[in-house]
């Protein structure tokens, strides 16, 4: 039972981790952000090959969430902040796009599903009777380390609020003074950078072929309608109750294990389109 | 010379909205730029803000042409655009509000321009964590000036600020904006549609018709002259 929690917990953190970089770019920039999975996908394509020509997984970690930001930059820089003004549709179809460019580039060197290194190799660790991966105590912590520090990021600092005012009145924040274009900057990277985390916790877990990232995405949506679309923490929380329920579900009754989720989405839009957390539209005239 | 515009153009594509433009104002100065719908009013506050660029004519501050320059070089320079219809941020709370307000402020400073914001604004004290957009209309335009004096402005650019008040709110915002310019020596460049209540609390005045200036003066003289109590006025002797 226990054990059953804690692997719907572990599976949920890697639908957390891909949701909060959904829900942290479509809550500032109202784009839906289709390629994130998928620049998660790519991402983890570089680590292995960083991984196999010998780096450190510490490094290579860390070089993979720069290579992300590096992406985010010059996606914004290059793309987007020159589609911004003319069409908002055409910076989601960018998304898409991206997802197949990415998986069309992977598509070109790997065939056959590579086996993705686990980070701490090791027999899973039992604690009171609960068999937990190590891969699984990774990922789980890394999330709870993102959202922790997305949360205080968003609420606490300075740029955090000026990217949470953007999504709400871009012309006000431009009126503050507020250096919108260096904030989009911001947004895009640390999205990407996330994306890359997500990546690299995700693949060993599956195997590393051009489309191991799109359940992942399409759960992360899940994850982020649960949570209300608009806040990091929702999407969280969105995420491993998600991986939780899917878990207890698969396993009493397997027959809807597939389709359980999307079920869910409908559930949740009909009933609580807000989400479990989101923040309800209520405003004075 | 705090602001001096000279022979300012400005268009929304081909169409000019600004022709030739000249207007100034001075430190601790409240000038009001009168004008009905689409005479150009609001244009002429974004195009000093650096929202709309120029298409001729020089716009400086203290002497520095800032013609081209990034909003936020601009709002770095003190002048703080308080635009029309208050632009809130409806889900942030009031306390994130006017810290955004000085974004380039550090903490320090943003504390003590809140506590001046606060006791200009009592009314906002008490809500500080709550979403703005629970404000009433009232309370919003007193945040939005509120959160507009957090960046310390030299000018202060205002646009209907009584859009949708009760008279009695405009009268009291009115009065807090005259005592402020005073207060901190700032200038003020008010555009309203409620020429009276402009009028009374501004030293000079400016009227735009379809985008030119068609009269300026003293307020006092622009008050009684027949053909601002026509347009403007209501026709009325005030």
């Amino acid at each position: 039972m226990f054990s059953l929690f804690f692997r719907g917990l572990a599976t949920g953190s890697i639908y957390s981790l891909t949701a909060v970089g959904i829900v942290l770019i479509l809550s500032t920039t109202n784009v839906m952000n289709f390629a994130q999975g998928d620049m998660g996908m790519i991402l983890a394509f570089i680590a292995f090959v960083l991984l196999m020509s010998k780096m450190p997984y510490i490094v290579a970690v860390i070089v993979i969430i720069i290579i992300g930001i590096i992406l985010g930059y010059f996606l914004e820089k290059g793309i987007m902040s020159r589609i911004r003004k003319t069409s908002h549709i055409a910076m989601v179809m960018i998304t898409l796009a991206l997802t197949m460019i990415f998986e069309g580039i992977v598509g070109i060197f790997v065939q056959t599903p590579l086996l993705f290194p686990a980070a701490i190799p090791g027999p899973p660790v039992i604690l009171k009777g609960v068999v937990m991966d190590r891969q699984d105590l990774l990922s789980l912590g890394a999330a709870l380390f993102v959202v922790t520090t997305l949360f205080l990021a968003l609420y606490r600092t300075k740029i955090g609020i000026a990217s949470r005012s953007l999504a709400e009145d871009e012309y006000a924040a431009k009126l503050m003074g507020i250096p919108v274009k260096n904030i989009y900057i911001f947004i895009w990277s640390t999205s990407f950078g996330l994306a890359g985390l997500a990546g690299i916790m995700v693949a060993p877990r599956l195997s590393l072929e051009p489309t191991f990232m799109v359940v992942v995405q399409l759960k992360a949506f899940i994850a982020a309608v649960l949570g209300g679309m608009n806040s990091v923490v929702g999407a969280v929380i969105g995420g491993l109750l998600l991986g939780v329920i899917e878990n207890f579900v698969s396993f009493y009754i397997p027959q809807i294990k597939d389709s359980f989720s999307l079920i869910l989405v409908v559930i949740v839009l009909l009933f609580l389109p807000q989400g479990l957390f989101g923040k309800k539209e209520t405003r004075r005239a | 010379m705090l602001l001096k515009i000279d022979g300012l153009r400005s268009s929304y594509g081909p169409i000019e909205v600004l022709h030739d433009v000249s207007i100034d104002a001075n430190s601790a100065e409240v000038v009001s730029i009168l004008g009905s719908n689409g005479a150009g009013k609001s244009t002429l506050l974004k195009v000093i803000s650096g929202i709309l660029t120029p298409t001729k004519g020089s716009i400086s501050i203290e002497g520095i042409i800032i013609n081209g320059f990034e909003p936020s070089k601009i709002v770095k320079m003190g002048i703080i655009h308080v635009p029309e219809g208050r632009h809130i941020f409806p889900g942030l709370t009031v306390k994130e509000n006017l810290l955004l307000g000085g974004y380039f402020e550090n903490t320090e400073n943003n504390k003590k321009s809140m506590d001046f914001v606060l006791s200009t604004f009592p009314i906002l004290k008490d809500r500080l964590n709550e979403r703005a957009g629970m404000l009433s209309g009232g309370e919003q335009q007193m945040l939005a000036l509120g959160r507009g004096l957090m960046g310390k402005p030299k000018l202060l650019l205002l646009d209907e600020p009584s859009l949708g008040l009760a008279p009695k709110i405009t009268s009291e915002i009115f009065q807090i904006i005259l005592d402020l310019s005073k207060q901190k020596k700032m200038g003020v460049l008010l555009v309203e549609q409620n020429a009276k209540k402009a009028l009374e609390i501004s030293d000079r005045g400016y009227v735009l018709v379809n985008g030119k200036i068609a009269l300026s003066g003293r307020s006092k003289d622009l008050k009684s002259n027949p053909e601002v109590q026509k347009l403007y006025l209501g026709g009325k002797n005030v």
